[in-house]
C-alpha cells in the first residue's frame, strides 16, 4: 500500500480490478458512472495535500502541543474522571466500535445487552423504571425533557422554570429544542447557591408544564429540599426534572424519592476530559414510555426460546413516525453509553459511591485550603459542595483566572469576583501547588 | 389473498368498521387494516364518556413498523372501550371483529350509520 | 450451536441456559449501605446496588459480547444510506494522543493548538462543501438538520419574513421531517416524480411565500442525481426560501460536485458517514453545518476565527445560540480531520469513484430488479418478496444486509450502499448472498437466520410487553 498515493488508502481496487468492474458493469471508465449535469461539476481543488499516517500524527501533536499545559480544575458540566484501561481497550474492539445502531438485532446481541445493562444501571441509580440508550449530552437531555413535558402534560401550560444559575450551553440549548414550541424559559432565583424554594413556590402555578432543578447545582452545591420542589411541582401539575450526572447520583438523594419524574445530565463516566464529547442521560418514569426521545432496548425472544435483546418501541422514533416522532435523534451516543457502563461496572457499587464521596471530600480539602488564604473566602456558599465550589475573591476574578494560567492552572472565572475550582482523582494530588499558586495571585 | 368482510356492518374507506347494536355501534378495524400494519402492538382510544364525531380521529394503532391512526365511522358519545386490548392488543390481529372491538359509541344520529360503505363496495375498494 | 463467529456455545455447553452470556447482574451484585458518607443522611441515598465483576470476569463478559456483534470489520455491511465503510485505525491513535481532549472551558489563549485544529477542519469541511462557513458544534446529522433549519428560521425572521412550511421529499429521511417539525415548522411533503427524482412540478406548486427552505439530499435516497437541481434552486429561491442539503449522501459526490455549487444554502456533514469515523454501535458521530456567506451571521456560537495568527472564539452577529452544551463531539472531529488529512484532493476524489463503482458493479452481479437508475453510491432494489426476511437471510450468508423497506417509493426495498473500501472479491460474495437469498425457499427465508448468536427475534411480543432493565425481567 503507497502511503500517500494517488488514491484513497481505504478504496483497496487494483488497476485491473477497476478494469474487470468497469467491463463487468459495461462502461468505458469511472466518470462515465458520474450522471451530473457539466454546469455543476466541480473542477478546482481543495487545496488539501494528502499525508501519511505518520505526517499526520506528528502534525496534531505538535498542534495539540501548542496548548499549554495546564492542570485543569474545570468543571461546571463536563467533569474529568480517571477512566481504567480496561475501557479503552474492550471498547476499542472493532466489533463494537465499528457496528452500527442494531437494526439487525440477531448479529447485535453484544451490543445490545451491554446497552440494556447500561439502561438498568441508571434504572437502579435514579429508581425510575425508564432509561433510553443515550442522548447527545446534558444539554439536549434537558431539552427533550422539555419538549416531553410540554407533550405529556395533559393541562395547557407552557412555562418552563429553571434554574437562575444555570451552565450557559444547558440553558441554550433548552432555548433552542424550545424555539418551535410556545413554551416560555423563565428563571427562578436562587438562594446562597440553591433554588429558592419560597420564590420557587411564589412563581410555580398550574400554567407551568415543567420545573427544573439540578443537584449537584452547576455551582457545586448540593440542594437540600428537592422533595419540596418535587412536591410543589407535583401540587400543579408540572413535571418536575432533575439534572444530575452519573457520579453524583450513587450518593446524593435517589431521584425518585424526591419526585423526579424525568432525570437528566452529563454521565460524566466512560471518558476523561474529551474536549465536551460526552453521554446524555435520560431516564423516567413508566407512564411516560410513550413519549422517552431516543432508542430503547428491551428483551424477548427468540426462534429458540431463548432470551434475546432487541431496540423497542421504534414507532416512537423519526424513522416510522417522521414529524411526529418524540425527538429527531438517530445517531446517538451509544459507545460512550457502552463505555460509561463498563466504567461503572470496572468500579462497583463500593467504587462508585467511593469515587462520590471522594468528590465531597476533595472539594472540602480544597475549600478549606484555599480559605487559609487572604483574599479568597471559600466556599462562596455556606452549602455542602460535591466536586466543585465557587470562591469570592477580592481581587478581579478574571485578572486571577489568567495570573493562574500563567501559574499553570486552568479554573473557571464565573463573575467579577468568583472562581469556580472542580475537583476530581485526577487533578486531587495537586491541591498543594493550586494552593500555592492561588496565593501567589490573591 | 381473501379477507373476511362480514356483511352485518359498515365500513370507511380508511378501514374501520361499526356494527348497529341498537341506538349504540360498536367500532373496530377491519381484516385487511389489521393485515396490512401486521403485529399490532399498542392502540390508544378515547376513554369513556369522550365525545367522537365521524371521520375525526379515534385513536392510533401501532404496529412494530408502522403508526396508523384510527378514524372513528361514526359520531356519538363513547360509553363503553374494550380494555382487554391495552394488555393484549394481539386481539386486534387475531380478531377484529368480534373480540378486537375497540369501543362502543352511544350515536348521536342513527342515520349515520348508513352512510358508511356496504360490505360490497368496501371489498371493492380493497381488491 | 449458533453462530460461527464466537468458538463457544452456550453457557458452559448447557443447552438448556437460555443465554449465551448471563446479564452483568446475574454474576455477581452487591449492595453497598451509603451510610458513613461525608453528607449529612438527608442528603444522601440509602444504597445503591450494582454488578460487582472483577476486572478479568469483565474483560471476558465485554469481550464475548463483542464476539456477538458485527461490524465492518467482521464481513462486508452494505447498510443503504449508512456509509458503513472501514474506519483507519491511526485516526483513533491521533483522537488518544495526549492533550487531544482537553476541557473545553480552557481559554482560548491557552489552546490555540486545539483552536487552530478546529479552525482547519471547518475551512477543509467548507471547501469540500463549497460553502463559506462552518460550525462544528452538531454532535450529529439530525442535530446538524436542526441547526441548518434553525438558522434559516433566524434569516427569515431578521429578514421579516414570516414563513412556516418546509419542504420535504417524501423518499427522505425521517429526521428531516422531525428536524423540521422540532424547529417548529408545518412539514409538506413532496412526492417523487415517476422517474424517481423531485417533481419539479409539483416543487412549482407546492412553493409559495410560506416556504422557509426545501430539505433535498442528493443524491437522493435512491442513489439518483438530481439532475434539475439548477432549476430546483431557482424554484425555492425564487419564492424566498432556503435549500438545505442533507449530507448524508455526500460520499457520492466528493470532489466531482459541492453542495455550494448547486445552489444550496445550507448544509450538513455526516462525519460518521463519509469520512469514516465509526459509528460506535449508534454513535458518537457529528454533524457540522456549512452554510452560504450570507447565513454565516446566523451560525452557533462561538465561531472559531483566525485574526493576526491567533485564534478567537467568536459570536456571529446574529447567532442562533447554541446546539451543544460544550464544543460538539470535538473527538470525533478530530478523527475526521486525520481523514481528510490522510486523503487529500486525490483521495476525497476517488472515493466518490469507488464509491459509486462498487455500487454499480455490485448492482450489475445481482438477480434483483433495480427499478431506479442511474444510481451512485447506492441503488435501491427490490426483493420482490419480504425484504426483511431477505435480509435475515443474507445474515446466514455472512454478510450484513442492506437498509431494508426504504424509501417506500420502491416495494420491498433493498437500500444497498457497498462503500469504497470493499474489494471485488468482497463484493462477489456479497452478490452471492443476494443472490443466494432469491433462490431460497419461502421457508428458508422464513425460519432465517439460523447461523447467528440468536435466531429471529419476536418483535411484537418485545414491544407488547416492554421489558427494559433488568429490574424488569421476572427471573
Ligand atoms: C439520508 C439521511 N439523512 C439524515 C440522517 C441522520 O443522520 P444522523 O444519524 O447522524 O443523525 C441519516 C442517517 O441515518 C441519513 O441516512
Amino acid at each position: 500500500m503507497s502511503d500517500t498515493g494517488r488514491g484513497s488508502p481505504f478504496a483497496p481496487h487494483t488497476d485491473a480490478e477497476t478494469t474487470a468492474m468497469l467491463d463487468a458493469i459495461g462502461v468505458e471508465n469511472q466518470e462515465a458512472l458520474f450522471d451530473i449535469p457539466e454546469d455543476v461539476r466541480f473542477d478546482g481543488e481543495f487545496g488539501i495535500a494528502p499525508r501519511s499516517e505518520r505526517e499526520i500524527r506528528r502534525e496534531i501533536q505538535l498542534h495539540l502541543d501548542r496548548d499549554d499545559d495546564l492542570t485543569a480544575f474545570l468543571g461546571r458540566g463536563h467533569y474529568d474522571h480517571y477512566v481504567p484501561s480496561m475501557v479503552d481497550h474492550l471498547a476499542d474492539r472493532s466489533e463494537f466500535l465499528s457496528s452500527y445502531t442494531q437494526y439487525q438485532p440477531e448479529v447485535a446481541q453484544g451490543f445490545l445487552q451491554a446497552l440494556f445493562e447500561y439502561q438498568s444501571m441508571l434504572v437502579e441509580l435514579t429508581g425510575l423504571e425508564i432509561a433510553n440508550c443515550s442522548m447527545y449530552d446534558g444539554a439536549s437531555a434537558l431539552g427533550e425533557a422539555a419538549t416531553l413535558a410540554l407533550r405529556a402534560r395533559s393541562v395547557d401550560g407552557t412555562r418552563v422554570l429553571i434554574p437562575e444559575l444555570l451552565a450557559d450551553g444547558r440553558r441554550a440549548v433548552l432555548e433552542n429544542y424550545l424555539a418551535g414550541t410556545d413554551a416560555t424559559i423563565e428563571r427562578y432565583p436562587m438562594a446562597d447557591g440553591n433554588a429558592d424554594r419560597e420564590a420557587l413556590a411564589d412563581t410555580l402555578a398550574d400554567d407551568c408544564a415543567m420545573v427544573y432543578a439540578e443537584n449537584p447545582t452547576v455551582r457545586g452545591t448540593i440542594e437540600e429540599g428537592l422533595s419540596e420542589i418535587g412536591e410543589l411541582a407535583d401540587e400543579h401539575g408540572a413535571l418536575f426534572c432533575l439534572g444530575t450526572d452519573g457520579v453524583a447520583l450513587s450518593l446524593l438523594e435517589k431521584p425518585a424519592n424526591v419526585g423526579a419524574d424525568v432525570v437528566v445530565g452529563d454521565a460524566a463516566l466512560g471518558l476523561g476530559a474529551s474536549g465536551g464529547l460526552g453521554l446524555g442521560l435520560f431516564t423516567t418514569h413508566e407512564d411516560f414510555l410513550r413519549q422517552v426521545p431516543g432508542r430503547l432496548v428491551g428483551v424477548g425472544e427468540d426462534s429458540d426460546e431463548n432470551r434475546a435483546y432487541t431496540l423497542t418501541l421504534q414507532t416512537r422514533e423519526q424513522h416510522i413516525r417522521r414529524e411526529r416522532a418524540t425527538s429527531n435523534i438517530c445517531t446517538n451516543q451509544a459507545w460512550v453509553a457502552l463505555r460509561a457502563a463498563m466504567h461503572a461496572a470496572w468500579l462497583g457499587a463500593d467504587g462508585l459511591v467511593g469515587l462520590a464521596e471522594d468528590c465531597v471530600t476533595n472539594a472540602r480539602d480544597l475549600a478549606d485550603r484555599l480559605d487559609d488564604i487572604d483574599g479568597v473566602e471559600a466556599p462562596a456558599h455556606d452549602r455542602h459542595h460535591f466536586r466543585e465550589f465557587t470562591v469570592r475573591t477580592d481581587r478581579s476574578a478574571a485578572d486571577m483566572r489568567e495570573e493562574l494560567e500563567d501559574e499553570g492552572f486552568a479554573v473557571h472565572a464565573i463573575d467579577d469576583h468568583l472562581l469556580q475550582f472542580c475537583v476530581t482523582e485526577t487533578n486531587a494530588g495537586q491541591i498543594d501547588e493550586l494552593a500555592a499558586a492561588v496565593e501567589v495571585v490573591a | 389473498m381473501s379477507f373476511d368482510v362480514p356483511d352485518d356492518r359498515g365500513y370507511m374507506e380508511s378501514h374501520e368498521w361499526a356494527s348497529d347494536e341498537g341506538g349504540t355501534a360498536r367500532v373496530g378495524i377491519s381484516d385487511f387494516a389489521q393485515d396490512e400494519l401486521g403485529d399490532i402492538v399498542f392502540v390508544e382510544f378515547p376513554d369513556e364518556g369522550a365525545e367522537i364525531a365521524h371521520d375525526e380521529q379515534l385513536g392510533v394503532v401501532e404496529s412494530i413498523k408502522a403508526v396508523s391512526d384510527l378514524y372513528s365511522p361514526v359520531s356519538g358519545t363513547v360509553t363503553a372501550t374494550n380494555d382487554e386490548l391495552l394488555d393484549a392488543p394481539e386481539l386486534l390481529n387475531d380478531d377484529p371483529y368480534g373480540e378486537g372491538w375497540l369501543v362502543e359509541v352511544d350515536l348521536a344520529d342513527e342515520s349515520g350509520l348508513d352512510e358508511l360503505l356496504s360490505a360490497d363496495e368496501y371489498r371493492d375498494q380493497i381488491e | 450451536m449458533r453462530y460461527d463467529q464466537a468458538t463457544w456455545t452456550r453457557e458452559d455447553g448447557d443447552e438448556n441456559a437460555d443465554t449465551y452470556e448471563p446479564l452483568l447482574a446475574e454474576k455477581r451484585s452487591t449492595e453497598v449501605a451509603v451510610d458513613e458518607s461525608p453528607l449529612p443522611d438527608d442528603l444522601t441515598r440509602e444504597s445503591v446496588a450494582l454488578p460487582d465483576p472483577s476486572e478479568p470476569e469483565l474483560a471476558r463478559h465485554y469481550t464475548r459480547l463483542s464476539q456477538m456483534n458485527y461490524g465492518v470489520e467482521s464481513g462486508p455491511f452494505p447498510l443503504g444510506s449508512c456509509t458503513m465503510k472501514y474506519n483507519p485505525k491511526f485516526t483513533e491513535d491521533v483522537a488518544a494522543l495526549p492533550g487531544a481532549g482537553t476541557h473545553p472551558a480552557r481559554s482560548a489563549a491557552s489552546t490555540q493548538g486545539t483552536l487552530e485544529l478546529r479552525h482547519h477542519l471547518q475551512t477543509y469541511l467548507a471547501r469540500i462543501g463549497g460553502m463559506h462557513s462552518v460550525t462544528l458544534q452538531p454532535p450529529a446529522g439530525a442535530a446538524g438538520e436542526f441547526t441548518g433549519i434553525l438558522v434559516a428560521k433566524a434569516y427569515h425572521e431578521e429578514h421579516g419574513n414570516d414563513r412556516n412550511e418546509i419542504i420535504v421529499p417524501e423518499s427522505a429521511h425521517g429526521t428531516n421531517f422531525a428536524s423540521a417539525a422540532l424547529a417548529g415548522y408545518e412539514v409538506v411533503s413532496l412526492p417523487s416524480a415517476e422517474d424517481g427524482r423531485v417533481d419539479v412540478d409539483a416543487l412549482e406548486a407546492a412553493v409559495s411565500d410560506d416556504t422557509a427552505a426545501l430539505m433535498l439530499t442528493n443524491p437522493n435516497t435512491l442513489g439518483l442525481f438530481e439532475r434539475d437541481i439548477e432549476e430546483i434552486a431557482e424554484i425555492v429561491h425564487g419564492a424566498g426560501g432556503l435549500l438545505y442539503y442533507d449530507g448524508a449522501n455526500l460520499n457520492a459526490l466528493l470532489g466531482r460536485v459541492r453542495p455550494g455549487d448547486m445552489g444550496f444554502d445550507v448544509m450538513h456533514y455526516n462525519v460518521h458517514k463519509t469520512f469514516a469515523t465509526p459509528h460506535g454501535g449508534g454513535g458518537p458521530g457529528a454533524g457540522p453545518v456549512g452554510v452560504v456567506e450570507e447565513l454565516a451571521p446566523y451560525l452557533p456560537s462561538p465561531q472559531i476565527e483566525e485574526r493576526d495568527g491567533e485564534y478567537e472564539r467568536v459570536e456571529p452577529e446574529h447567532t442562533i445560540g447554541k446546539v451543544h452544551g460544550f464544543a460538539g463531539n470535538w473527538l470525533v472531529l478530530l478523527k475526521t480531520y486525520a481523514y481528510i488529512a490522510r486523503l487529500g484532493d486525490s483521495g476525497l476524489t476517488d472515493t466518490s469513484a469507488k464509491a459509486v463503482l462498487n455500487a454499480n458493479y455490485l448492482a450489475s452481479q445481482i438477480d434483483y430488479e433495480i427499478p431506479f437508475s442511474p444510481f451512485h453510491h447506492e441503488f435501491v432494489a427490490s426483493a420482490d418478496r419480504d425484504a426483511a426476511d431477505v435480509a435475515k437471510r443474507m445474515l446466514d450468508y455472512g454478510v450484513h444486509p442492506p437498509t431494508t423497506k426504504w424509501p417506500e417509493i420502491v416495494d420491498e426495498a433493498l437500500m444497498t450502499e457497498p462503500t469504497e473500501a470493499e474489494t471485488q472479491a468482497a463484493l462477489d460474495q456479497l452478490a452471492r448472498a443476494f443472490n443466494n437469498a432469491a433462490d431460497d425457499s419461502d421457508e428458508a427465508l422464513e425460519t432465517a437466520p439460523e447461523r447467528t448468536a440468536a435466531g429471529r427475534i419476536d418483535q411484537a411480543d418485545a414491544a407488547r410487553n416492554p421489558r427494559l432493565s433488568w429490574q424488569a425481567l421476572d427471573n
